[in-house]
């Protein structure tokens, strides 16, 4: 955002004036009817706008905004704009306002796997980072004083081209993320004195998914990721831009035979690109979620909308496994001290699966509990049998796989607590049931040892729970 | 017998009888109560001389009822009545007496000589012959012997002659009869008719009775003035009495003595007969089963009102009724009776048919008694196919997962792209949306017309490009949304681009052509805003095509303009996106049922079905025929959908309806053209109707503007066999009803048991 700061004042322009009307699809951060279209500077970029904004609604808290012209983000001047475009400065702008929906989040702290694969940098206890990745395609970096210390750069800089689905830490100094814009990005970060600012620069272009990236996992030690895509096939990366293969020439950008103006794509920085070690295509649909195997970075799982949960030998690349349940798979976690894989079912409820069982025995243990697709899922640090999940519903629950009761489908667990939204106690709606989790859609759950539970979601919120003495800790 | 006649009896009784022998009077005799019939039978009897017992019986019977037809009465025995009469007296004929033992002894009273008994009575002339019919001597001179062995010779022939000659004049006690015995004609006297009539009447032989004597009233009700006695009262009738008194008084005595006690309950008796043992037979008798030949009587319909004296008017038969009612045999009747007015209960007359009916009945009780119908003890229930539960046929969508807002104003179509990711929908305010499916995550906006709803959008099928046709206003557009990677954007693109060269080529209209009003509209593209945000093909079409539905290759697509004013040449039209070409296939309106509704390819056959209002037509089009016209009984058809296993291994052709008449009709075309199951489980009206696209879940469901959705099962079968098994599963509740509208489209996610849905509250929804 400090960058935007600098820029804000555009001189040059500043006797250019435009008629914008600001709206808002958000009822809560709606400007009052009467108010009609306004006369502003087209020398103003986002954070100017964003200050207006915040100013018209008097809000206590300025929300930092995001700024729709037209369906496409403002990443630049009014003025800049309104010449791509073609736009005359005599008509009125219709700009959409908003602070978008939080898709994915990764925490980086002493006790985080990113920090203990650190190879060269060090990691200084105290400074723990949120990551979070957010369907306007910015990466943003917070502080635990909820002040955002980075983000990533627009897509005409080298950034998101869409909207990101998945992020994660893979050492202190390096992030990785992939979204709807097929690619899956690695991005340095590096952060200034004090820790106060920071700078997240883009490193590594990854091309080979045809739709949208689902999932992300890192394995930082063997330098792999690991993704799964809507284009039913997973992905097998190196973070090296040495190891990888040359990126596939027909799925990159400048390939795009429709010449559109309204994506400006890689002009300013030209980022290496690479492609896939290996495509692993068994699936039949999406692939929900691709993580590695806990103790074992050869190994990896895979879930997918096509009901299967497959396992993968990532030297080869040969599917070992396949284990096909009832519902759609949206989420996957590996619980390596127990042998057990939990996915997150469409059908609202977890199913846990044992890779090593004999084909027959397809489901463990059932937990149910959620009113929605469960869409992530997240290790307890303090126990092995501690299980978070967030669901669709606006909820994320704690399980303790080793609380269950065995009933006439199976063994069925109960959850332990049971976190909801604080958004929703903010409006004063704590009690009011959301239809579908409308509004409040948990996206993306972490639990970090130091930090807490981190989850985020479709309320544009990340909400810290300390997760301490949920579970008793003993193994 | 009216005192009339028996003062009649009383004056023929008083007559003189001549006892000439041979001649009575007859007009005597006939006056004498001896009324046509009894003449009849004398005639007969003299025609035939050979009469029996039985005859004469019957004469006597004619006299008097009251007289037992067993009672035999011979003719020529009634001089010696008296014998007869002697025990009806009651006067026996002995005396019991004591003997010296002390036992009883019959003394018996001498016979008279004179007394004419059989025994004492021997006529000379009598026939000995016996008790054997007269014509066994027919062929004899004589008839008999008397009893001194003379023969009795047969009255000479003449005499019949004389006979009837002497008819004419009838002599006095003439009875026409022939006594048996003598062979001679029997002649009564009227002093022994008379005794004749009173042994029949049970009255007093004896002459000079009169049995209805006048009564002397001695003692009447009726006080009299001046009484029997004059005699004053006495005076015991006013002075207490002496006696009573001393009577009382000893009485009081031995009740204050204890003497006489007070009445005990008769209990105390009971309690000294304790020995006795009663024995209540029947003390634990339970009430036992019928017996298994019991059958009860048939329970009769209660009456109706049909059965009333006084039914209401509708229910009388007009004449017409009447007439055919009477003219049908009485077995082909439907029912056996006529409602009949009669105004009031009075003047209802006696039921013609009882005797009839009571005759049927006791007809029916002897022919064909009742029999012991083995009675099918079976559970109506379980005859009906079993049906599984709900819980069995998971999984169905069964909650609201994701909410889609942003359109203002109604959302008219929705539509899930054939990976399954994406969501299109179209509403009206003019804009067409692309939408991450489980997130709700708006990913494409596009604003086709200002003014103008989008009325329906429809991915094509296939995954190798991606193409969104919409309808908005008059025109069709065909879009690229940039949510794909570039390699499939490419394709679709070409594959839309590539027509353009094919309509360059087209031979331009001739003149002759161009003056039509109806010629084929050009695809042109749209305007560069359009273009820029994805939109590459328009269709101006001068017509709101109000459905799009693709063929299942992807090359085709078919378009209906439902409104009235719509030519019918032009309200079905057929797109070819690689020629850029639309076609006109139907020139006439289809028959019945106004303006074509809505049109869909069959999923496997070169099969166009069509419907319009009330009717659906398939038509070949490989061969250009009519196929099949299907008659679902809908008012008002709104949407219908092919099954997609239609035609393939899986089952003939089946096909769902919904209509604006709140039904949804399944119909098997293999069957009829009927529907094979109605549904009708909504209050309003059903806008669309879906089966699961893929064969995997046999689902389907339905929108209605009552603002829920309804899932329902429904397999079909491989076996031509077994039909349809239909279960409804879930309604889903959630779209608030905006205008009187609900749900307006519903589609199903290509893979998964997830349906979704577009509200009148510009919402969409995702079930599952």
């Amino acid at each position: 955002m400090s960058e935007d700061l600098v820029t804000s004042a555009a001189a040059d322009s500043a006797q250019r004036q435009v008629r914008v009307q600001l709206i808002s699809q958000q009822e809560d951060i709606a400007l009052p009817e009467s108010t009609g279209p306004i006369l502003v500077p087209t020398g103003l970029r986002r954070y100017a706008l964003s200050t207006l904004v915040n100013n018209l609604l008097s809000s206590e808290k300025p929300i930092p905004f995001e700024f729709l012209i037209n369906g496409t983000f403002l990443r630049t001047s009014i003025d800049e704009y309104l010449v791509d475009n073609g736009i005359s400065a005599e008509t009125t702008l219709e700009i959409e306002y908003h602070d978008d929906w939080v898709s994915a989040t990764d925490v980086l702290s002493t006790t985080s796997p990113a920090a203990s694969w650190a190879s060269g940098a060090t990691f200084t206890p105290g400074q723990e980072r949120i990551l979070s990745g957010s369907y306007d395609g910015l990466l943003r970096i917070w502080n635990m004083s909820s002040e955002t210390i980075a983000t990533s750069p627009a897509a005409a800089d080298g950034g998101h081209t869409a909207s990101i689905r998945a992020a994660k830490f893979v050492s202190p100094n390096q992030i990785a993320s992939a979204g709807l814009d097929r690619t899956v990005r690695l991005w340095k970060y590096t952060e200034g004195e004090g820790g106060f600012t920071g700078k997240i620069s883009p490193q590594l272009e990854l091309y080979g998914h045809k739709a949208g990236i689902e999932s992300l996992a890192v394995h930082a030690k063997s330098n792999r990721l690991l993704t799964g895509s809507a284009d039913n096939n997973v992905g097998f990366w190196s973070t090296k831009k040495t190891d990888a293969p040359a990126a596939p020439e027909n799925l990159l950008p400048s390939s795009n035979a429709r010449n559109t103006k309204r994506r400006k794509l890689n002009t300013s920085v030209s980022t290496p690109q690479r492609g896939p070690l290996t495509l692993l295509s068994a699936h039949t649909a999406p692939v929900s979620a691709a993580i590695f195997d806990g103790k074992d970075a050869t190994v990896g799982y895979s879930t997918s909308w096509d009901h299967s949960l497959r396992t993968w030998d990532l030297v080869t690349g040969a599917l070992v496994d396949t284990r096909t349940t009832s519902h759609s798979l949206l989420s996957l976690e590996h619980l390596p001290e127990l042998s057990l894989l939990a996915a997150g079912t469409a059908a609202r409820h977890i199913t846990l699966i044992d890779p090593r069982a004999s084909a027959t025995t397809v489901a463990a243990m059932t937990l149910r509990g959620h009113t929605n697709a469960v869409v992530s899922l997240a290790r307890d640090p303090h126990s092995t049998y501690g299980l978070i999940s967030g669901s669709h519903d606006g909820t994320c629950r704690i399980w303790d796989i080793r609380s269950t009761k065995t009933d006439k489908e199976g063994v069925v667990g109960e959850s332990v607590y049971s976190i909801t939204r604080k958004s929703l106690e903010e409006e004063g709606k704590s009690d009011s049931k959301r239809v579908g989790g409308e509004g409040v859609k948990v996206f993306s759950v972490c639990w970090d040892k130091t930090v807490g539970i981190v989850s985020a979601g479709e309320d544009k919120r990340i909400q810290i729970n300390r997760g301490e003495g949920v579970l008793s800790s003993q193994a | 017998m009216n005192p009339k006649a028996a003062s009649k009896k009383r004056k023929a009784v008083t007559r003189d009888v001549e006892e000439e022998a041979g001649v009575f009077s007859g007009d005597e005799l006939s006056k004498g109560n001896l009324d046509g019939s009894l003449s009849d039978t004398a005639n007969d009897l003299s025609d035939s001389e050979n009469d029996d017992s039985d005859s004469e019986v019957e004469l006597v019977d004619d006299f008097s009822d009251s007289e037992d037809g067993e009672e035999e009465l011979d003719s020529d025995e009634i001089p010696s009545d008296t014998e007869e009469i002697k025990p009806a007296a009651g006067e026996p004929n002995f005396r019991i007496v004591k003997d010296a033992n002390g036992n009883d002894r019959y003394l018996w009273d001498e016979i008279h000589p004179d007394d004419n008994s059989e025994l004492s009575e021997v006529d000379e002339n009598a026939n000995t012959i016996g008790d054997i019919p007269l014509k066994f001597y027919d062929e004899y001179p004589h008839i008999g012997y008397d009893i001194n062995g003379k023969k009795i010779m047969r009255p000479a022939k003449g005499e019949a002659l004389d006979a009837l000659l002497d008819s004419i004049e009838i002599p006095k006690g003439w009875t026409g009869m022939t006594d048996p015995q003598t062979g001679k004609p029997l002649e009564i006297s009227q002093e022994e008719l008379e005794l004749i009539r009173k042994v029949q009447m049970n009255e007093v032989t004896s002459e000079g009775y009169d049995p209805y004597e006048p009564l002397v009233e001695w003692f009447s009700s009726q006080k009299e003035i001046m009484p029997l006695s004059a005699a004053p009262e006495p005076k015991r009738r006013f002075v207490p009495s002496k006696h009573e008194q001393k009577r009382v008084m000893k009485l009081v005595k031995a009740i204050r003595e204890g003497r006489i006690l007070p009445y005990k309950a008769p209990e105390d008796r009971e309690e000294k007969d304790e020995e006795l043992i009663n024995y209540d037979l029947w003390a634990d008798e339970v009430e036992r089963a019928d017996h298994v030949m019991h059958i009860p009587a048939p329970k009769l319909p209660p009456p109706g009102y049909e059965e009333s004296y006084h039914p209401p008017a509708e229910y009388l038969p007009d004449n017409k009724e009447r007439k055919e009612w009477e003219q049908t045999d009485p077995e082909d009747r439907e029912k056996d009776y006529l409602p009949n007015d009669f105004g009031s209960l009075r003047r209802v007359p006696g039921y013609d048919n009882f005797v009839q009916e009571k005759f049927e009945r006791c007809l029916d009780l002897y022919l064909a008694p009742r029999v012991r119908r083995s009675k099918l003890n079976i559970d109506p229930e379980s005859l009906l196919p079993k049906l599984p539960s709900p819980e069995e046929l998971k999984p169905f969508p069964t909650a609201c997962a994701t909410v889609f807002r942003g359109h203002k104003g109604r959302v008219r179509s929705v539509n899930v792209d054939p990976t399954g990711i994406w969501l299109a929908t179209g509403g009206d305010d003019g804009t067409v949306r692309v939408w991450e499916l489980l997130t709700g995550r708006q990913l494409w906006s596009v604003k086709l017309s200002d003014d103008e709803a989008v009325n329906t959008v429809r991915w094509r099928p296939g995954k190798d490009a991606v193409v969104l046709a919409a309808t908005a206003g008059d025109d069709i557009f065909l879009a690229v949304p940039p949510i794909v990677n570039p390699e499939i954007e490419k394709a679709s693109l070409d594959l839309l681009d590539a027509g353009w060269g094919f309509a360059a080529s087209r031979p331009a209209p001739s003149a002759s052509e161009e003056g039509k009003k109806n010629n084929a509209p050009t695809w042109i593209r749209p305007e560069s805003a359009l273009l820029d945000a994805g939109v590459c093909v328009v269709i101006p079409l001068r017509y709101v095509p109000k459905t799009i539905s693709w063929h299942r290759r992807g090359d085709y697509f078919v378009t209906v303009c439902s409104g009235a004013s719509t030519p019918a040449s032009v309200a079905i039209s057929i797109h070819t996106v690689s020629k850029h070409l639309t076609q006109f296939p139907f020139k006439r309106r289809l028959k019945g049922g106004g303006p074509p509704q809505t049109a869909h390819f069959h999923p496997s056959k070169p099969i166009l079905f069509v419907a319009n209002q009330r009717s659906i037509r398939a038509y070949d089009l490989s061969r250009q025929l009519l196929v099949k016209i299907l008659q679902p009984g809908a008012r008002w058809i709104s949407s219908f959908d092919i099954h997609p296993t239609s035609s393939s291994a899986s089952g003939g052709d089946n096909i769902i309806i919904g209509s604006y008449d709140r039904r949804l009709l399944w119909h098997d075309l293999d069957l009829s053209q009927r529907p094979y199951k109605t549904l009708r489980y909504h209050r309003k009206a059903i806008r669309a109707v879906k089966f699961h696209p893929s064969g995997r879940y046999p689902l389907f469901a339905d929108a209605s503007d009552d603002g829920s959705l309804q899932i329902f099962h429904g397999s079909v079968t491989g076996d031509m066999l077994s039909n349809a098994t239909i279960v409804p599963l879930k309604v889903l509740k959630g779209h608030k009803i905006t205008g009187e509208l609900g749900v307006l489209d519903i589609d199903w996610h290509p893979r998964e048991a997830w349906a979704v849905s577009a509200g009148a509250d510009g919402t969409c929804r995702l079930w599952m």
